[in-house]
């Protein structure tokens, strides 16, 4: 293997969408439950879509949607009727390959922020959120993470928010108010 | 003679030349950042060009829309993330040649394909735009639907791996693009109830959470190894290169336009259908479809740029959008005093010939940013993933956000985000999931629209599919496609053709 | 230190939403357009919101915010804080989302400052049907029943309504109702022969029949429109029209009810001056569209009015989910 070789030959993980992980002739951990849930969750569309019209007529808005959900239960029986014959993969176990500590933890960070970004805005969301993981990641000192997360999130805030006016929660941060003062002072140099 | 003078307009006011080059520029950055859509920043350009004058606020927004359809492959090469959904496919065979360090071969011969595949849809604008919006305007509401059955086809082509979770992911795109209100009758789909879900699911939250978010979930298992450094000695294409792909670059550029043009499709089916178009007619690529093919990058980013002069075409000859750029361009032409529609062409001649000139200059300003800059583009790679996965989170999320202001959208492409990532570790393609997305409206909505034409008469519609030539060929197309992807095709090719097959081609 | 910084925070925000109504506006404004980019909604919002900025003397950030028909934004701007930093820019269906039930909330829940301009509506259809006008539309539906393909965009919208008029008025109609996702893809169906006729507003239909790619059967008004007079008004055909119309989609500016009455003058006096500007008439009347720019008591009785009428007649053709007696809307005349 080249020295710079940035993929993984090891551990089929789907890095590019044209090869995706899994292996052909066995499975890797945690497949199987992924496909139950998957052939449930097939079945419960099949189930509501049914719901939706029945089979009243061949233009219902109900039709489309049950011969899609038909086909998802169908194929993914086929493909956990496959699995199921599968081996296991030897040498990988759930925790090491598909969910380390830190893919949790960046789970768990993105919920927070999802969950934090209403009530507490975006800036201050966005602020924590990037210092936490960049430190975490690449272990670097305060200052420069820091430095660098910030710098970052005001590139990202003055494209999206200034440029672009996308509304932005502003939660706690009186962002409106901030800017209309900045206005203010450009219009009445303008004018000057 | 006054058409040649209109058409250079542009070059006689250098401020119109400024404005193009400047959108044309910013294109390119908003179309590369995944969540910034060129929608977005033409509606912007609206309200911000208000009280300009017409023929500069139409120059910047030509920049933008030329600029930015060729940017989302910037992103889809470098990061595997498509910034755009026109550039999926791209993202099917840039990125792995990004990860041999090729970043910069291919997006030279993106950018010099995408410049050509702009031609030839400006060229066909400007030549034909009355004859292809006739042929445009005859696609019924069956034709469409069958185009949607073709696409739907593409599963076969976009999962590499097993093609049972192709087809699984397929369907489950479709089911995603059904949820919450039916727009035509107001039925609630797939919402168990849960109000939340009556407004649907919006596409580019899901394309960013599986493309976005769970790439960089899954790059998470490589932050401590080494970024491939980039040759970036050859980045413009030998001349041979460009006349290998040449047959098949007109193809694909020919399907752009047409999909282009249609109402109701645009530049993302056209370059998936390209993609497909181009695995299947290439017999011998120097590399494994997926694996890095250049066909695979000639194909979509020919199309795309293509599709941008197709959608230009109902809009100048019929005053009907092509896509969802042009008809935010159809506002503009109205605020700024002008009436779109058939009449555009016979009462203000210069203004067509005016947008044929601005579509040009952009063009050539796209190649040339297109091929210089790209050295610190791609140093964006080799930013250490410790610093880069966090921001392309935040990314991800602001886009997600951005595209209709909705909190609500954060989370839909949060949980794609996670579930995407999932479905990576478990072999299920992600292309024909954002393929279902795409073609499900499509899909649904012309499968009605027949049916209840043919007053929900099976026979009546199979003898429909028959008494227009269009729809026999669509027809004839879906089957022949739909077999060819059968065991049996191959056998009773190899059957009849035998070993002639091979010197035929 | 963080203490602090929190405590500045706070201060400053209290300080913020103190802000007395004659400073009015003191920072953004945010205007929460209904429909997509490029739609008539869109472009009437864009092209009348900088002149109000101009009397109004600060800015409107203009954002499209789609889905549920519309309704996701009625509930959003609804939501916000009532000190006028949040507009509500429509046009009229939110008046049927409580019979349609599309909502629970409408424009009772808002306080209107300015109804711009309605539309006309028009029947159009394609160059190819073999009839010329609404009374040969009409007889070649009573001879081929079930032949005739009708444009609609879906229950509440406007080819519903109308239909829903022609029905009231004429009886039950036979014709197959072909469903669109609104009037720009529904005309363009109509010109490539996938459906026969349509019910659209007369500013998207326009520049097509000027062109030929569609033929005017009737304008849905009492008198034919200086902007096409060669479309004979519907009541020629049928005097009973003339219970139900003028009647029109139409847009307007409304902001949370509770605002402050001076933001409220404020907005109305900004709005109602730029509904005056010459490039926006001009561009409303290219459009086809009829200046109303009415604020106030007389909105809010045009408001009731239309939605009292429209209800009643989607309730008596049937295509309501539930009844406008439900929500306190009297039937029109009681």
């Amino acid at each position: 293997m080249e020295p710079d070789f940035r993929g993984d030959a090891d551990h089929h993980d789907g890095t590019s969408d044209a090869t995706p992980g899994g292996y052909a002739d066995s499975r890797r951990p945690g497949e199987l439950v992924f496909t139950i849930l998957m052939t449930l969750g097939s079945a419960a569309l099949l189930w509501n879509a049914y719901g939706i019209a029945g089979f009243e007529a061949l233009s219902s808005p109900g039709a489309i949607p049950m011969a899609t959900a038909a086909v998802m239960l169908i194929s993914s029986i086929v493909i956990f009727v496959k699995t199921i014959g599968l081996k296991k993969v030897e040498g990988e176990t759930l925790t090491k390959d598909i969910l380390p500590w830190i893919v949790l933890i960046m789970f768990a960070l993105l919920v927070a922020f999802g969950i934090a970004l209403k009530p507490l805005g975006f800036i201050p969301t966005a602020a924590i959120f990037l210092v936490l993981s960049m430190k975490l990641m690449a272990r670097r000192s305060w200052p420069l993470t820091i430095l660098i997360a910030l710098g970052s999130l005001v590139m990202i805030w003055l494209i999206f928010r200034i440029v672009f006016t996308v509304l932005l929660p502003s939660g706690v941060v009186p962002e409106a108010e901030f800017i209309q003062m900045f206005r203010d002072l450009f219009s009445a140099g303008g004018d000057a | 003679m006054t058409a040649l003078m209109d058409m250079l307009t542009i070059f006689t006011h250098p401020e119109l030349l400024l404005l193009v080059g400047l959108g044309t520029f910013a294109g390119v950055y908003v179309g590369a950042i995944p969540g910034l859509s060129v929608t977005m920043a033409v509606s912007i350009l609206i309200s911000f060009t208000f009280s300009w004058d017409v023929l500069p606020a139409i120059s910047l927004m030509i920049g933008i829309y030329m600029g930015g359809v060729y940017g989302g492959s910037r992103t889809a090469i470098l990061l595997n993330i498509p910034g755009a959904p026109s550039a999926i496919a791209t993202a099917m065979d840039g990125y792995p040649m990004a990860k041999r360090g090729e970043a910069g071969t291919a997006i030279g011969v993106t950018t010099v394909m995408s410049f050509f595949g702009g031609f030839i849809g400006i060229g066909v604008l400007a030549l034909a735009a009355p004859l292809v919006s006739d042929f445009a305007l005859k696609f019924q509401p069956r034709d469409y639907m069958l185009l949607a059955v073709l696409g739907i086809l593409l599963v076969g082509s976009l999962s590499s791996g097993s093609l049972v979770k192709g087809i699984f992911s397929g369907a489950l795109g479709i089911g995603i693009g059904a949820v919450g209100m039916d727009p035509l009758t107001f039925t609630e789909r797939f919402t168990f109830d849960i109000p939340l879900l009556t407004q649907g699911i919006s596409f580019i939250a899901v394309m960013i959470g599986m493309f976005g978010v769970s790439e960089a979930l899954l790059q998470l298992h490589h932050i401590d190894l080494p970024a491939v450094r980039q040759k970036i000695d050859r980045i413009v294409p030998s001349f041979s290169t460009i006349k290998k792909h040449l047959p098949l670059s007109i193809q694909t550029s020919s399907i752009g336009v047409i999909i282009g043009a249609l109402p109701g499709t645009g530049g993302d089916i056209a370059a998936l259908m390209a993609y497909d178009h181009a695995k299947r007619v290439t017999k011998n690529p120097e590399r494994e479809f997926g694996d890095g093919a250049i066909e695979g990058l000639v194909a979509p980013e020919t199309a795309n740029n293509a599709a941008v002069g197709g959608a230009f075409i109902p809009m100048m000859t019929l005053g009907i959008p092509g896509d969802a750029v042009t008809a935010i361009m159809i506002g503009a032409l109205y605020i700024h005093g002008l009436n779109p529609g058939p009449m555009l062409m016979i009462d203000q001649p210069h203004m067509f010939w005016f947008i044929v000139g601005a579509l040009i200059t952009a063009n050539f300003f796209m190649l040339l940013f297109g091929l210089t800059g790209i050295k610190l583009f791609t140093k964006i790679v080799e930013i250490p993933r410790a610093f880069l996965i966090p921001l392309i989170m935040l990314l991800s999320i602001v886009g997600a956000y951005a595209v209709n202001n909705s909190i609500t959208d954060v989370y839909w492409m949060l949980g794609f985000g996670v579930f995407g990532y999932f479905m990576r570790h478990y072999g299920y393609p992600l292309g024909p999931v954002i393929l279902g997305v795409i073609l499900s409206r499509l899909l649904d909505d012309n499968w009605r629209r027949a049916i209840i034409s043919e007053r929900e008469d099976l026979g009546r519609f199979f003898g429909g599919l028959f008494s227009s030539p269009l729809s026999t060929v669509l027809f004839v197309a879906v089957v022949l496609i739909f077999v060819s992807q059968t065991p049996l095709w191959t056998k009773g090719k190899e059957m009849i053709f035998g070993r002639s097959n091979r010197s035929a081609s | 230190m963080k203490r602090f910084a929190f405590g500045a925070v706070s201060a400053l925000v209290l300080s913020a939403t103190g802000v007395l109504a004659a400073d009015y506006p003191a920072k953004e404004i945010q205007g929460i357009i209904q429909w997509g980019a490029g739609g008539s909604t869109d472009t009437v919002m864009r092209s009348v919101t900088p002149h109000a900025e101009d009397v109004l003397g600060g800015t409107v950030v203009m954002q499209n915010m789609t889905g549920g028909v519309g309704a996701i934004a009625l509930n959003y701007v609804a939501t916000q804080s009532t000190d006028g930093y949040t507009l509500l820019m429509g046009a009229e269906n939110p008046l049927l989302y409580k019979v349609m039930g599309l909502g629970k909330k409408d424009y009772t829940d808002f306080t209107p400052i300015n109804l711009l301009a309605r539309g006309t509506p028009i029947l159009v259809a394609s160059p190819d049907a073999p009839f010329d006008d609404y009374a040969g539309m009409m007889a070649y539906i009573k001879e081929h029943p079930g032949e005739v393909r009708f444009g609609a965009t879906g229950p509440g919208g406007l080819p519903s309504v109308v239909t829903a008029m022609i029905e009231t008025v004429e009886g039950e109609l036979d014709v197959i109702s072909v469903p669109y996702d609104g009037d720009g893809p529904a005309l363009t169906a109509l010109q490539g022969g996938a459906i026969d006729v349509m019910p659209a507003v007369l500013g998207a239909a326009i520049e097509g029949i000027r062109a030929g790619n569609m033929k005017p059967l009737a304008l849905f008004d009492v008198a034919a429109n200086e902007k096409l007079p060669e479309a004979p008004a519907v009541t020629t055909f049928n005097e009973t029209y003339n219970d139900f119309l003028p009647w029109g989609p139409f847009f307007g500016v409304f902001v949370a009810k509770g605002t402050p009455d001076e933001v409220v003058e404020k907005l109305s006096a900004a709005y109602a001056e730029a509904a005056t500007n010459e490039d926006f008439i001009q561009l409303m009347d290219n459009r086809g569209f009829t200046m109303m720019n009415i604020s106030g008591a007389e909105a809010e009785d045009f408001l009731s009015t239309w939605q009292q009428n429209t209800t009643w007649l989607l309730q008596d053709a049937g295509l309501t989910k539930s009844s406008p007696e439900e929500f306190g809307i009297a039937r029109p005349g009681e």
